[in-house]
């Protein structure tokens, strides 16, 4: 919390980026379905579909950034010769992150609703495992790309803006996964974001949320969420033995 | 009783052996100096001694615990001050102060950062960005920070450097008195040969990964038998020359001085001969044999063997 305190770029990451991207699509989407028979409700799933996509792209990019700040600025060894563990280290970034993510959502969700209409509300109690499941989702990446940055370094610090938009096309954030070619609603079959999106316009649509997106998409992401930890700690053991925490 | 007890400690980077099977141990209370040319070992060893770097092989203890089953709890007691390490630079002095205390579980931390802040000479840098500050403030804050958890066992590399003289003579007190009032052992790595005879207790000598001294300084000092006699010759320099020349000393002349180097016992002979000889002088000044010279010594040996 203290960088964040001398930091605009850690401020304008929690509200002016989700803002302006907020503002381009949804005055894009506006004007797209004036043709439309019923453009409200495009607008609904286009506008929450972007927010939704936020929590994702933000939980990942906060424990990415966070390890890169402490590379960054050499901190690391300060950290690991304390007793802090590696444990304590990840749930660190965690809680960081959901504050950080949480006021971001918030006051996204307020200025969707004052703009454009958008509720986010109108997912009722959806919306508690949408969040949740969201969230599993943006962290597995996250130690992923944590994994890769411990190992490599700097170097591939670029993956903690790109890693997640690879996820993004079999998603099917903005668009039903029918529209996908089949062998990419195969890969979609495995990315677990892709049945809330879905369930999202399900909910949208038709009021009602079929209960086995939920279920598939909880299991899927406890399966990466343990893989990419047990990468991420494999990454961390791999920088003991070759001595990449640099003291000096 | 031993506070630290490294046993057969060994470090292989692929065929590159960095430590290789080094044994040592750290007392209660005792300032113990790591000494060794670039490239020895000691950053390695003391890395390990953090457990920031995993040892290939051996095994290092502190308060009688294995350290690799209980490294938190030992880490408590344990502290790191390096120059060449650094503090979030978008950081206050007082952040920087608050999170690490944080990361200490410091209980009365406010007293605490106030007290050593006091003590290192930051209280008016407080709210100061460390990317705002000198070299010297900030191997002070660093400092400051080894101290924050009452440490049992302090590692420091090179804790000195780019301090002014007299900031560096204060911290030299400041370690002997914690020493001390409150037995903290410390190791400390220092290219400063006079600090380390000045605070060691006892020196191990590191050279491509070994161990090849383990002694207190004045005993390091005493493996060299050759001191220095420097003399302002006011009359019968030539002949000063040329005795030594016969006699197959070594010399060095430097301005109106003569420097011969010679054994602790035959500088009663030689100062008879240069008198038998006619050689006057005006000044007489005897370097017994320092810490500098075993490093110097140590430092010659590697570069004559790595250039046979």
């Amino acid at each position: 919390m203290f960088i964040m305190k001398h930091s605009i770029n850690r401020w304008s990451d929690v509200i002016y980026w989700p803002v302006i991207d907020l503002l381009l699509w949804g005055l894009t989407i506006k004007y797209v379905t004036l043709l439309s028979s019923n453009p409200q409700k495009v607008v609904v799933s286009v506008i929450a579909g972007l927010l939704l996509w936020t929590l994702v792209w933000r939980a990942q990019y906060e424990i990415s950034v966070n390890i890169l700040e402490d590379l960054w600025s050499k901190n690391l060894i300060n950290l690991f010769v304390s007793p802090l563990t590696f444990w304590e280290f990840i749930t660190a970034f965690l809680i960081i992150g959901l504050i950080k993510v949480v006021i971001g959502f918030v006051f996204t969700s307020f200025i969707a609703y004052l703009l454009y209409r958008v509720n986010m509300f109108i997912f009722g109690f959806y919306l508690i495992p949408f969040v949740l499941l969201l969230f599993m989702t943006g962290w597995w990446v996250g130690f992923l790309v944590g994994g890769l940055i411990l190992r490599f370094g700097t170097k591939v610090e670029q993956f903690a803006w790109s890693m997640i938009s690879l996820l993004s096309p079999f998603t099917a954030i903005y668009y039903p996964l029918s529209i996908l070619p089949n062998w990419a609603q195969t890969v979609a079959k495995f990315v677990p974001t892709s049945y809330i999106f879905e369930g999202a316009r399900e909910v949208i649509t038709k009021g009602i949320l079929d209960p086995k997106k939920i279920i598939i998409c909880f299991i899927l992401n406890c399966i990466y969420i343990t893989l990419a930890l047990i990468f991420m700690r494999k990454s961390f053991d791999k920088i003991l033995q070759k001595g990449l925490v640099k003291a000096y | 009783m031993d506070i630290l007890q490294v046993t057969n400690l060994t470090k292989q980077f692929g065929k590159y052996k960095a430590v290789d099977d080094i044994t040592f141990s750290l007392k209660e209370g005792e300032i113990l100096g790591i000494l060794g040319p670039n490239g020895a070992g000691k950053t390695t060893t003391i890395q390990m001694l953090l457990g920031v770097l995993t040892p290939t092989s051996g095994q290092v203890s502190y308060f009688g615990k294995p350290f690799h089953l209980h490294k938190e709890e030992i880490l408590e007691q344990v502290n790191f001050s390096s120059t060449y390490t650094k503090l979030p630079e978008n950081l206050t002095v007082s952040e920087n102060l608050t999170f690490i205390s944080y990361l200490y579980d410091i209980k009365n931390r406010k007293e605490r950062i106030i007290k050593l802040a006091d003590l290192f000479n930051l209280t008016g840098l407080m709210n100061i960005q460390c990317s705002d500050l000198s070299a010297g403030q900030m191997t002070r804050l660093n400092l400051t920070k080894a101290f924050i958890n009452y440490p049992k066992v302090l590692l420091l590399d090179e804790p000195t450097a780019s301090l002014d003289p007299d900031v560096a003579d204060f911290i030299r007190k400041f370690l002997l008195e914690e020493q001390e009032k409150f037995q903290v052992s410390i190791i400390i790595t220092s290219h400063n040969m006079a600090e380390v005879e000045e605070v060691c207790d006892r020196v191990i000598f590191i050279d491509q990964g070994h161990i090849v001294a383990n002694d207190t300084p004045e005993g390091l000092a005493k493996t060299i038998d050759t001191s220095h006699v420097e003399l302002l010759v006011k009359d019968g320099l030539k002949r000063t020359v040329e005795f030594c020349n016969e006699k197959g000393m070594k010399f060095e002349i430097k301005g109106r001085y003569i420097v011969i180097d010679t054994k602790e016992e035959d500088i009663p002979i030689l100062l008879y001969s240069l008198m038998e000889k006619g050689v006057y002088y005006d000044e007489i000044a005897i370097e017994k044999p320092s810490l500098e010279d075993y490093f110097l010594q140590v430092v010659k040996k590697k570069h004559e063997s790595s250039s046979d």
